[in-house]
């Protein structure tokens, strides 16, 4: 397992192998085949059957197939309850199946290519936008500390909820969300220090036009008249 | 202090940002109910949504959530029921997350038009029911027309079944909002100007 | 080894802060040389906001602070190179979500080739002995682990000073003592400020402060003791 904190699963298939921009190539094509021309029996026929000899080839096998269609199951039944309401039954099946296709082709993507190498490939997409003075770096290095606060911020969560428990504060969202906030500011605050203290400026963003004197310093200091 | 500029986002609205990513994710873990007739599940996330707007503004909060979902479009299961991957942006809820992008915008705009200003409940309410409400909405149901193939007109009906919580959640995201204004001030004035981490004399207090 | 890697002294001429009308330094005088110095004091004594100065995280309301002959607030970038700095609270200081990724994010501005990037982030992290927990997430660490994680993404840099505030205040006895000997097996000079009057004991000099002020400077042995009688 790779972890509660993904939906990976390790592999050497194919389509494991293959780069992550190609698969995210695929998967837009794929997307835009299955989903904008109209719901045919043919064509969702054939989108199926080459869904499943790819779960087949990237060494997943049926059992994770049914896994992600069970997964989504309450979606499916949701949105076909919906549908029957307003719909033809048969234009209903269609759509509904030709939702499910789209979200099995997706999971597929997710389930053979690491969340890194996604976000790598997406860093490098973006190279381009550095000629127009954005900071490229400065998106993976936000992407990372967001994965980085995820377990800190649930376990912020916890403690909130505990000592509101403890206290026996009734157990309304307020009295659990407020002192979780003020934890996640003052951690996001003292995580700020961290990075200026390795060495990273206010100031290292040319884009940043402001006195530059005054965001290098000033952070902490009182305004002053 | 005068911060207009979209991009002169300081080290703390850096880490601000990817925080507040992380919080609605957590919010996320709280639960999910799925109502009968429809495929939008309710969650705290929403919530989460709206307080990044009144306590972030309307970039900052804007691109948190953009950073919340590219997370999740990678495959990081950070939506309520541990739902994650590029799929959700394929099923009947996509319109409603790329809704909370512009949500999150919208209500920062409202709630506080200038940076530092301290909020005013009424502004916090109504901001959170235009753009938590109303824009997510906007955004979210032709998309999950679009998807499940029922008319417009119908799915308005269908997701009529979510106003009802969602304006609960307006109304505490409100009461959270002044509250956090009262235990950190320091949230709106961007950075805080007199606490040292380790030293618990000067902590705020927090009064929830 | 020797501090000799060090650079010149650490020279602070009539340091005030003042924040929201409180004086929390009062007129601080002294000049660091020594390779161990610990900074000790009761709460609210202004030993943290005396650690935040020398790398600029804090800015003198009057005086000034001079670092290797660096001002701190003027020359940041150059003065945090120089300076590492190690917090209380490692879950707040690793930034990267694994290992040594966290690591690797201190030299993300050396421009070193990808290869010798990851060759000192192993090297600091065997060090340390975390080099098997390299590839894992930061959150499954351990309270010791983290402390060294964040002492190793200060350290991997190369500075010639290390300023430590509590760095073992939220460990457990058998993590505080792996930091400690850590800490005071550095080469580079180190100001550690602390309630571990255990690890202040292994340094060369002390700094008591007391109410803002800086009331001794001199042997740690003698200073614990005034400590421990006057203030505690």
């Amino acid at each position: 397992m790779a972890g509660p904190l993904s939906l990976y699963v390790p592999g050497t298939s194919p389509l494991h192998r293959l780069p992550a921009s190609v698969k995210l190539l695929g998967l837009l094509i794929g997307g835009l085949v299955i989903t904008v021309p109209r719901p045919e029996p043919l064509l969702l026929g054939v989108a199926a059957a080459v869904l499943v000899a790819l779960y087949l080839v990237a060494g997943l096998g049926l059992t994770e197939l049914a896994r992600q269609v069970w997964a989504v199951r309450w979606i499916i039944v949701v949105v076909l309850v919906g549908q029957l309401l307003f719909l033809p039954w048969h234009v209903a099946a269609l759509t509904s199946i030709r939702m499910l296709l789209a979200i099995l082709l997706a999971a597929l993507v997710t389930l053979t290519t690491r969340a890194s190498d996604i976000l790598e490939a997406i860093e490098r997409g973006l190279g381009p936008l550095r000629r127009l003075g954005v900071r490229t770096e400065r998106i993976a290095l936000v992407l990372g500390m967001a994965i980085r606060a995820v377990p800190i911020v649930i376990d912020l969560a916890s403690e909130a909820r505990d000592s509101q428990r403890a206290r026996g504060v009734g157990g309304g969202p307020t009295a659990m969300v407020v002192p979780l906030l003020v934890g996640a500011l003052r951690h996001a605050d003292d995580v700020a220090d961290a990075l200026a203290a390795r060495g990273m400026d206010d100031d290292e963003e040319p884009v940043m036009l402001e006195g530059s004197e005054r965001l290098r310093g000033a952070s902490r200091r009182p305004p002053r008249r | 202090m005068s911060e207009s500029r979209p991009f002169s986002l300081s080290l703390s609205d850096l880490t601000r940002i990817a925080v507040f990513a992380a919080l609605v994710a957590a919010l996320g873990l709280a639960g999910a109910i799925s109502l009968f007739g429809n495929a939008v599940p309710i969650t705290l996330q929403t919530l989460g949504v709206m307080l990044a707007g009144t306590i972030l503004g309307a970039w900052r909060g804007a691109i948190s959530m953009t950073v919340l979902l590219v997370l999740v479009a990678v495959g990081l299961p950070l939506l309520s029921g541990g739902r994650g991957g590029f799929g959700v942006f394929l099923g009947p809820s996509a319109g409603y997350l790329l809704g909370w992008v512009a949500g999150a915008a919208v209500i920062g705009l409202l709630a506080a038009p200038r940076r530092g200003a301290r909020p005013r409940p009424w502004r916090v309410l109504v901001a959170c029911l235009v753009g938590g409400i109303g824009v997510v909405y906007l955004i979210g149901v032709p998309v999950q027309s679009l998807v499940t193939g029922v008319p417009l007109g119908e799915t308005a009906l269908l997701s009529l079944v979510f106003v009802p919580g969602d304006i609960v959640k307006a109304v505490l995201a409100t009461l959270i909002t002044v509250a956090v204004a009262k235990a950190y001030p320091a949230a709106f004035g961007g950075r805080r100007a007199a606490t040292t981490p380790s030293e618990p004399t000067t902590a705020s207090k927090t009064t929830a | 080894m020797t501090p000799a890697a060090t650079p010149s002294a650490i020279v602070v001429d009539a340091v005030s802060v003042e924040r929201n009308g409180v004086r929390v330094l009062e007129s601080v005088t002294t000049t660091i040389d020594a390779h161990r110095v610990a900074v000790i004091g009761a709460n609210g004594s202004g030993k943290s906001t005396f650690a935040r100065l020398l790398n600029g995280l804090i800015v003198p309301s009057s005086g000034s602070v001079r670092v290797a002959g660096l001002d701190p607030v003027r020359q940041a970038r150059k003065v945090r190179e120089l300076v590492a700095f190690l917090f209380t609270n490692p879950e707040s200081q690793i930034i990267m979500p694994t290992v040594a990724e966290d690591v690797a994010f201190s030299l993300r501005a050396s421009g070193l080739p990808r290869e010798e990037v990851s060759r000192r982030v192993i090297g600091i992290l065997r060090h340390y002995g975390l080099d098997d927990l390299a590839d894992r997430p930061a959150h499954e660490l351990s309270g010791g682990q983290k402390q060294l994680l964040a002492l190793c993404s200060g350290l991997v840099r190369e500075p010639g000073i290390l300023v430590a505030d509590e760095p073992t205040t939220l460990l457990d006895a058998a993590n505080t003592r792996r930091v400690s000997d850590a800490l005071i097996a550095l080469p580079q000079r180190l100001i550690v400020v602390t309630h571990d009057l255990a690890l202040a004991a292994r340094c060369d000099t002390a700094l008591l402060f007391d109410r803002g002020r800086l009331i001794a400077q001199g042997d740690p042995g003698e200073l614990i003791a005034r400590y421990e009688r006057e203030l505690c």
